[in-house]
């Protein structure tokens, strides 16, 4: 290929590149590649908003999929899947599932698998919403009653699981604080309002004593879960969290105070293969891949846009 | 055209609207934002009476004067007197009475905070202080041992130069200070480098979560 032929290629890339910059030269030989990255050092955003967008809707469109090779679980999903076996029969586990459709894109499959592996272990649950998600109760009665219809996992409401529904909290440590000393007195009437005292299940569930883990799964978990759950009354704590947000919670990790988290759909993908059942994490974490090849595409360009723009500037000079 | 159906092609039309701001900044988009926020408003004000106020005030009132609960439970009528202190504030002249309940809700959460922040924090900094010594565990010198040590030496190294370089940050001369804050400058990008990929990893999950909709419940139904 001579200098013309390298120039000439170089133009298809035109479309790549944002109006407000300089026009794209051909300029000396062998400099044509480098010249290219530069431009694709400043491009404009809105073709990679596309381009992943494209990637994401792969998936969808054709039954293609990325092969995804099995994995050792990460540590904390692992540690989360042991707290729920080890339930004894006389304790519940209580889910706070504070999310709707600000955060379903993660949460949703994040309850749906521990939901899944307590109605399989025959543990019983109850769930409450105390974080500024004020229709959590309808998008987790909707996804509790989805799984509890599935074959191996029919679980009764009122016996097995329970639905205390939405509380109002403006500070979550006065909340934390009453539902742990008292939860029939903090909630005295489930989400279909039948008196708590009525419901088989809430008749031996009266504090925190009475509950082995605190599941938190929201946005972005309240830390005062961990300081005042854990570290006043004992009870073990997991979260399931947005993936934004899982380097915050690490070194609770690391410290003991957390008993276990979730990733985002990687971690519900990872104890969806703990329960040896594929469901919408593993789905989503799969789609998202094609996703994943263009940002790691985009990283390399920029980078290596970066070293041709510099190497540019300092042949200018 | 069935009521779902029609929620389905708003969701969608919304949808398109939100992500035309992508493209530029646009009518559509504006009105979806300011209905979305007017719908989260009217919602939240609908659950909190329906959830909270009504089964948790309102009908224990209800039921001491039906006769159907005790009559101490009309005692939760006083509970509108601080309710309604808060909207003094809308006063200058009598802004201070506001100050009682404000008061109060300020001592009763720096209270809680204070205790909330003494257990989440102990434990961190009891946490920070590991064993370097690889021979320090029960079974002496082992491969585990020596991989334990090597880990929580690079723990603490991180710890403290990350710390360094934000209680030096001044004019060193001194080389094992410089280096020291090097070190910790390249572990500030490393966390930040993770936190990056996080942010994207949600966004993607956004993104898939709505084309998930668009794809499932618009164009192909099943």
């Amino acid at each position: 290929m001579d200098a013309r032929e390298r120039g000439r290629a170089a133009w298809l890339f035109l479309p790549f590149i944002h109006p407000s910059n300089p026009p794209f030269i051909p300029c000396k030989v062998g400099k044509t590649a480098v010249n290219v990255l530069a431009h694709l050092h400043r491009l404009d955003r809105r073709w990679l908003y596309l381009a992943s967008a494209i990637a994401l809707a792969v998936p969808f469109l054709v039954r293609a999929r990325i092969p995804m090779p099995p994995t050792q679980p990460f540590l904390v999903t692992r540690r989360l899947y042991d707290a729920i076996e080890s339930c004894p029969p006389n304790k519940v586990v209580l889910i706070d599932s504070s999310w709707d459709m600000g955060s379903q894109a993660e949460n949703e499959a994040q309850l749906e698998c521990v939901v899944r592996h307590l109605c399989r272990k025959r543990v019983r649950f109850v769930i409450i919403s105390v974080q500024r998600a004020q229709l959590g109760p309808e998008f987790a009665q909707r996804a509790i009653e989805k799984i509890t219809a599935e074959p191996g996992c029919e679980r009764q409401y009122g016996t097995d699981w329970v639905n205390l529904g939405y509380v109002q909290a403006n500070d979550i440590k006065v909340v934390i604080e009453a539902l742990c000393r008292d939860l029939h007195a903090f909630r005295p009437n489930d989400v279909k309002q039948t008196p708590v005292g009525q419901l088989p299940l809430m008749q031996n569930v009266r504090s925190i004593k009475d509950v082995h883990l605190l599941y938190s799964v929201t946005y972005s978990p309240a830390e005062d879960w961990i300081s005042l759950v854990k570290g006043q009354f004992g009870t073990p704590v997991a979260f399931g969290c947005m993936t934004i947000m899982s380097p915050y919670y690490h070194t609770f990790i690391e410290s003991g105070q957390l008993s276990g988290m979730l990733i985002g759909n990687w971690g519900a993908a990872e104890y969806e293969a703990l329960l040896g059942r594929p469901g919408r994490g593993t789905e989503l974490i799969a789609f998202a891949s094609f996703g994943n090849c263009i940002i790691v595409a985009a990283v390399l360009l920029g980078n290596l846009g970066l070293w041709a723009a510099r190497r540019g500037r300092r042949e200018g000079k | 055209m069935t009521a779902t159906t029609l929620a389905t092609l708003v969701g969608a039309v919304a949808t398109f609207a939100v992500f035309s701001y992508l493209v530029k900044d646009n009518a559509a988009y504006r009105l979806v934002q300011q209905a979305a926020l007017g719908a989260a408003v009217g919602i939240g004000i609908w659950i909190a009476w329906r959830d909270v106020l009504r089964p948790m005030w309102w009908a224990r009132i209800q039921g001491a004067f039906q006769g159907g609960r005790a009559w101490s439970d009309a005692l939760w009528l006083l509970a509108l007197v601080p309710g309604s202190l808060w909207y003094f504030q809308l006063s200058r002249k009598w802004f201070w009475v506001s100050t009682l309940v404000s008061g109060l809700f300020i001592g009763v959460a720096a209270g809680l905070a204070f205790k909330s922040q003494i257990l989440l924090i102990l434990p961190q900094i009891g946490a920070s202080l590991k064993p370097i010594n690889p021979f320090a565990g029960p079974g002496g010198l082992t491969w585990a041992s020596a991989l334990d040590s090597f880990n929580h030496l690079l723990f603490l190294v991180g710890m403290m130069t990350t710390l360094l370089y934000f209680f030096f940050s001044l004019r060193t001369e001194s080389r094992l200070l410089k280096g020291s804050m090097r070190v910790g400058r390249l572990m500030i990008m490393l966390t930040l480098g993770a936190m990056f990929a996080s942010t994207v990893m949600t966004r993607m999950a956004y993104l898939l979560e709505r084309l998930g909709f668009l794809y499932a419940k618009w164009l192909a139904p099943r």
